[in-house]
């Protein structure tokens, strides 16, 4: 409660700071316009803005999820075996290092301008990571802790699913914050192909028009996306992994 | 070979190689029903390899022979027979006191709700009374090793390995947990394997000292404590008590001397 409270007393701090600083040394506006002025303009069409935010986050949550449940799939897989994992493993690699942007017209021409073709990319940013890290984290476990198990007549599945699982859900939430903020981006670049609706739309609209005004709503509408986001997926991290990274 | 032997485990010529190391080499003891062993030796000797052994986890080398209840055995087939504790509680951080205190019986498939009731009527032996819902990382380092001692005695098998299960406490705590041990040993009448590097300790609790030879371990002593039960703390000064300890620790000192000079020459 207290911490959330000076939060809100450091966000209000930051947005009088941002409107102090544009009127104090009269920075234009096409420049930077005032906090008040931002506001205003998505005050105006709040329509436009929520039904952008919403088209955005669908996105990107289905995204996220089916990046986390194939990533983690993933994981599994190439700990139990390491052949697959030898043959699969640098091929993701290769597929991480080509630009998403390169992939962005081939998704289009393939799921065309529909919502699944955003989600694809965002999906597409998010998988790797939590496949490396659950691989990580599968292979971070103490071998005396598998022991012990083994000991107790432990099958490798009873050691699986009640030993090396949850001890990589630490490592497996490190990409989960990461794929937060990258599948994000994955859907706002993925309707820069050619969308209708959401965030990435209304920053193409505001660039073509010049109007700094409406870039910076929707980078505030991104910023609260994204924040929201992430510290959601911070917040079940701590719910889940209540323990943290002890041992 | 005949198997009149009423032993619970018996090891005979038991050696075990790992790459240019020669960790055990002519092994040999039997350990009855109901007694209690405690295993005491130089540094590196091959105690933890004798017990990864004895546990299941590692196959000695050809040419030994290993016996469980009278019948030869592979060590692979001991796995889930006999309730092992290794040196670190390894508690799962995620489970409370009962979950992590059932876990070995819950991999062996029995009921947990009941399994649960058992462990909680469990806890005040332990002294763990009202500790129930607490996690690991909320005990200190003393109730996480009583909780993964209640794991290791209710995972009810004849014989219990315990590897230096006091080894991180200090030392009045130590004290305690020892003569806490041999009072739950004497209700529950199991058989005991204990390693410690603590004379004292292997004195006061053990029916039976085996002294282990420098790398390669063999049995260097074994020597009978016939000091009365219940043991109390004050047993450590008695003159008994003194002169097992002087022939206790000449054999460890030899031995230690061997792999110092060993050690110093290579």
């Amino acid at each position: 409660m207290k911490a959330s409270l000076r939060l809100a007393g450091g966000l209000l701090l930051a947005g009088l700071i941002w409107e102090g600083a544009v009127v104090v040394f009269g920075i234009r506006q096409s420049t930077l316009p005032r906090l008040t002025e931002v506001l205003a303009a998505i005050a105006a069409t709040p329509g436009a803005y929520w039904s952008g935010f919403l088209r955005t986050a669908i996105e990107t949550l289905i995204g996220f999820a089916a990046g986390t449940v194939v990533g983690v799939a993933n994981g599994l897989i190439f700990f139990r075996a390491p052949i697959l994992r030898d043959m699969l493993l640098p091929i993701f690699v290769v597929s991480q290092t080509i630009p998403v942007i390169a992939f962005g017209a081939l998704v289009v021409m393939w799921f065309g301008n529909t919502l699944m073709a955003k989600a694809v990319i965002a999906f597409y940013l998010t998988f790797f990571p939590v496949t490396v890290n659950t691989l990580l984290g599968l292979h971070s476990v103490d071998p005396r802790q598998v022991a012990l198990l083994r000991s107790f007549g432990a099958t490798g599945r009873q050691i699986l699913f009640r030993l090396q699982l949850p001890m990589a859900l630490p490592q497996i939430f490190v990409a989960l914050r990461l794929g937060a903020s990258l599948s994000l981006v994955g859907a706002i670049v993925g309707e820069w192909f050619g969308d209708t609706t959401g965030i990435g739309v209304l920053l193409l609209q505001a660039m073509y028009n010049e109007n700094v005004i409406a870039v910076w709503a929707a980078i505030l509408c991104a910023a609260v996306l994204g924040t929201g986001f992430y510290a959601l997926v911070a917040l079940a991290e701590r719910r889940i992994v209540f323990w943290g990274a002890e041992q | 070979m005949q198997t009149t032997t009423t032993a619970l485990l018996e090891m005979q010529s038991i050696g075990k190689r790992f790459g240019a190391v020669q960790a055990l080499d002519g092994f040999a003891m039997d350990v009855e029903p109901g007694e209690f062993v405690t295993v005491v030796g130089p540094s590196g000797c091959g105690k933890s390899t004798l017990f990864n052994i004895v546990a299941g986890l590692e196959e000695p080398d050809e040419g030994g022979i290993l016996r469980f209840k009278g019948r030869g055995c592979h060590a692979k087939e001991l796995l889930g027979r006999v309730s092992f504790m290794p040196q670190r509680d390894l508690l799962l951080p995620w489970r409370n006191v009962v979950d992590n205190a059932i876990l070995a019986r819950e991999i062996e498939g029995a009921n947990r709700a009941a399994m649960r009731a058992e462990a909680r009527a469990m806890l005040p032996e332990f002294g763990l009374a009202g500790f129930e819902k607490q996690y690991p990382h909320q005990l200190s380092g003393g109730m996480r090793q009583r909780v993964a001692l209640m794991r290791t005695f209710l995972f009810e098998r004849e014989l219990m390995l315990l590897d230096e299960p006091f080894g991180a406490l200090d030392a009045l705590t130590r004290s305690m947990m020892q003569r806490w041990l041999l009072d739950i040993w004497q209700r529950h009448r199991r058989t005991i394997l204990f390693i410690t590097h603590d004379v004292d300790e292997a004195i006061f609790l053990g029916d039976r000292v085996l002294v282990m030879t420098a790398r390669p371990g063999r049995v260097k002593l074994m020597r009978k404590v016939e000091l009365p039960r219940p043991r109390k703390a004050e047993l450590v000064t008695s003159p008994e008590f003194t002169a097992i300890k002087r022939e206790v620790l000449d054999a460890i000192e030899e031995e230690a001397m061997k792999s110092f000079v060993a050690e110093t020459a290579a």
